[in-house]
């Protein structure tokens, strides 16, 4: 069977429509945060078929990026793409859903979309400059038809950036897999290991840019709750999340009494 | 001057309300979001200015260069519609919609982007990651709520907000204290991404580390690593290329024989 038959042709158009409506949300329209990795890539891997690819993919690369702030004129990284075309390599390149090898190989792959994200970007906002000068209607002023149009012509561009990045990157992503799954078994088992690091690398991420500090006391606080109350008391790990949260509110209120 | 014009409705209010959420649709590098404040005010302007000259001209006015955090935009477009109303129905002849819209756009742009880029938005999704790992599916409806609680809420306000207060920001800051309630949501992060290293040895099965050691000791070589990475990320190295670091290490300890 040839990697890129109708049915595979079809599904990277699906995702690529799915990857240009999500991204959308990033800066165009609502900004509701349905573009945040967490989101965007469990809800990709839903409609491809594989939602523990999104998950996993989604949730990793959640707080790698997100203290990647878009602040002033600075676009940051694309990780809306990044999830997206992630989840659709994972999801359509592997040969059984959650395939933690291939999703840790694609996890690596979103290192080399960031600057193409980033360049496709910044090419559209600088074309997006010509559209206030468009919306002036022909008599020189603007008019609320022309203004209305005009503006929400932007959304097409958003989508076309999102749509035709996946378009792109999620065919090459689906040739570098179907190399990959080639490769000896320890390559795999690389990647399965490569997974099971990179929450601490987001972890360390966020600590990182919400704290000045590198032993923060919060953070440590945290830790130690979640350690005790798992391994000594046997809590369900939701339960120590809450714990977790309750004991930095209390620090929090002590110290500020 | 249209002396008689009509006051602004909330239904009025409401429409600048649900523009708001298009007020980047044609973001640039020139202009940044002065087309969405235009798109956005549409509706009070048309209710102020039957006129066909003078809403064109107040059209015009408002595509001038404006950008602020686009969730705090709403506060300056109640100010703005109540400026405008103040201009159309002369209370206030010298009403200086442009002015004022040069003065909040900075500092709340500075506050917004504190407020819901560095700690709202880590809050959701520290607790959405936490949640995740624990191994529910419903982590991204969790992030989903979390957010938007807060962010269509505070958005909505707003607008109303900068409309009965003609801009002060001095009201809008006793009434939500962003500072304070941002240092809240750090800390709680802060308290959740800790507990997320703490509870390593009870992660979903797609995260657990393939090595047999009790889990005290993994929980304290998650904790080691964690605050490795930390130094790593405070010394200047990038997420990126730790990224590459970590998979070329994987691949060294797969090739040994470690995993």
């Amino acid at each position: 069977m040839t990697l890129f038959d109708t049915h595979m042709i079809m599904q990277v158009l699906f995702a690529a429509l799915i990857g240009g409506i999500i991204g959308l949300d990033r800066t165009a329209l609502g900004q509701f945060m349905i573009s945040q990795p967490v989101v965007a890539g469990p809800l990709t891997g839903w409609l491809l078929g594989d939602v523990t690819a999104g998950l996993v993919i989604g949730g990793t690369l959640e707080l790698i990026w997100v203290l990647d702030m878009p602040i002033g004129t600075f676009v940051p990284a694309d990780a809306t793409v990044a999830a997206v075309a992630a989840t659709a390599i994972a999801a359509l390149g592997s040969t059984t859903p959650g395939q933690l090898p291939v999703i840790g190989f694609c996890l690596l792959l979103t290192v080399a979309m960031v600057p193409v994200t980033m360049f496709a970007d910044h090419l559209m906002r600088q074309r997006n400059a010509q559209i206030p000068e468009l919306a002036l209607s022909p008599s020189g002023g603007p008019t609320e038809s022309s203004v209305t149009v005009w503006h929400l012509a932007g959304l097409i561009a958003f989508f076309l950036k999102a749509f035709l990045l996946c378009l792109a990157l999620i065919p090459a992503g689906l040739l570098l897999v179907s190399g990959f799954l080639a490769l000896p078994d320890a390559v795999h088992r690389a990647m399965s290991l490569f997974v099971t690091f990179l929450p601490l690398l987001g972890v360390a991420s966020v600590a990182r840019k919400l704290s000045i500090y590198t032993l923060d006391r919060t953070l440590l606080i945290g830790f130690l709750i979640g350690a005790v109350s798992v391994q000594m008391f046997h809590v369900p790990e939701l339960a120590a999340i809450m714990l977790a949260a309750g004991g930095g509110w209390m620090g929090m209120r002590v110290h500020d009494a | 001057m249209t002396h008689n014009a009509a006051a602004i409705r909330t239904i009025d209010l409401l429409g600048v309300f649900w523009r708001s959420f298009f007020i980047q649709a044609s973001w640039s590098y020139d202009r940044l979001q002065s087309l969405g404040f235009a798109f956005a005010l549409i509706p009070i302007l048309r209710r102020l200015y039957p006129d066909r000259e003078m809403f064109t001209r107040r059209l015009a006015a408002h595509m001038e260069y404006f950008n602020t955090q686009p969730y705090l935009a709403s506060f300056i477009l109640g100010a703005a519609a109540r400026a405008e109303e103040d201009r159309a129905t002369c209370r206030h002849d010298a009403a200086d919609v442009e002015e004022l819209k040069k003065t909040l756009m900075a500092p709340l742009g500075a506050l917004g982007d504190s407020f819901f880029w560095g700690s709202l938005k880590p809050f959701a999704a520290s607790a959405a990651v936490a949640v995740l790992l624990a191994g529910a599916w419903w982590a991204p409806l969790l992030f989903l709520v979390l957010y938007n609680i807060v962010h269509v809420g505070l958005r909505l306000s707003l607008v109303f907000i900068g409309y009965k207060t003609e801009g002060d920001v001095v009201a809008l800051m006793s009434r939500h204290n962003f500072t304070r309630l941002a240092r809240r949501y750090k800390v709680l992060s802060l308290a959740m991404i800790g507990c997320i290293a703490g509870t390593l040895s009870a992660w979903g099965t797609e995260f657990r580390i393939p090595v047999s050691v009790s889990p005290p000791l993994l929980a304290a070589a998650g904790l080691a690593f964690t605050l490795g990475m930390i130094a790593l990320l405070r010394l200047g190295a990038s997420p990126v290329k730790i990224m590459i670091g970590l998979a070329a290490a994987c691949l060294l300890l797969a090739l040994g024989g470690f995993a």
